[in-house]
């Protein structure tokens, strides 16, 4: 009988796991695509604030949103940022957008790649 | 018994994280309605009138800047279109926009109406607004 109780504790065990690994694993692998999001959309901003001062694309932008991305930790070699246009006149409207994924794993249910695609437009600050 | 009683709440669990994703998507909707205004108003009160710097060296905003900050937040608000409940123009046409000349200042503040399907199945409120205020000044 002890036996008996000892096998149905473990199958009960099992089938909870099962039942509720993936949804702890839910929330923190969303909660992390969340924070990333919102940390990949604020370097966004930063980054478009920057091209409209400097005039367009350069190596200084794409050092900025490389250090920002980093600091969130994410990894900058894996994102790609659009400048247009690359060159921009004073009061034009510049469109910066940065495009990275994400990777979503949930134990016993599925593993996603989510695209995540941040966009600010702003005015051309440089006077030519 | 465990296990019944697991399975025999997981609605309830399944309730509670779509809940949660559905609060974590409305904070970044709502950061980046944050984001729009400000980079609206920023550009805006940038803009400044160019003959009348010249002139006096004072910073008055550009005769076009509450026109302009419409624009933009509109502009910025396009890339979350579909999870908004009114077109981006229409939420920027309604926003409170006012243009001080002295000093040279723009003020934005918006009800910018964010669709919550799950709030709206659970709560009755598939429509959750998100009040935004930006104000910028030039110096």
């Amino acid at each position: 009988m002890h036996g008996e109780d000892t096998g149905l504790a473990t199958l009960e065990t099992t089938l909870m796991i099962t039942i509720l690994v993936p949804l702890l694993f839910a929330v923190i692998e969303f909660g992390d695509v969340f924070q990333r999001w919102l940390a990949q959309e604020s370097a966004t901003v930063q980054v478009a604030r920057y091209a409209a001062e400097l005039g367009g694309d350069s190596p200084e932008i794409r050092a900025l949103l490389a250090d920002s991305l980093r600091r969130s930790g994410i990894d900058p070699s894996r994102a790609t940022l659009d400048v247009t246009p690359a060159r921009v006149g004073w009061r034009e409207p510049l469109t910066v957008t940065v495009r990275t994924s994400a990777t979503v794993a949930i134990p016993f249910l599925f593993s996603s790649v989510i695209p995540l695609r941040t966009t600010a437009i702003v005015r051309g600050e440089l006077a030519r | 018994m465990t296990a019944i009683t697991a399975i025999a709440s997981l609605p309830l669990l399944i309730l509670v994280l779509l809940t949660t994703l559905e609060l974590g998507s409305l904070r970044v909707v709502a950061a980046r309605v944050r984001s729009a205004a400000d980079l609206a108003v920023l550009v805006a009160v940038n803009d400044q009138d160019d003959a009348e710097l010249a002139r006096t060296g004072r910073l008055i905003a550009a005769g076009d800047a509450a026109d302009v900050t419409r624009a933009l937040f509109a502009a910025n608000l396009e890339p979350i279109a579909a999870t908004l409940a009114r077109s981006p123009a229409g939420i920027a046409g309604s926003a409170s926009v006012r243009v001080d000349s002295s000093p040279a200042t723009v003020h934005l503040g918006a009800i910018v109406p964010v669709r919550t399907p799950v709030f709206g199945a659970l709560f009755f409120h598939p429509i959750t607004d998100v009040a935004v205020m930006a104000n910028g000044g030039a110096r």
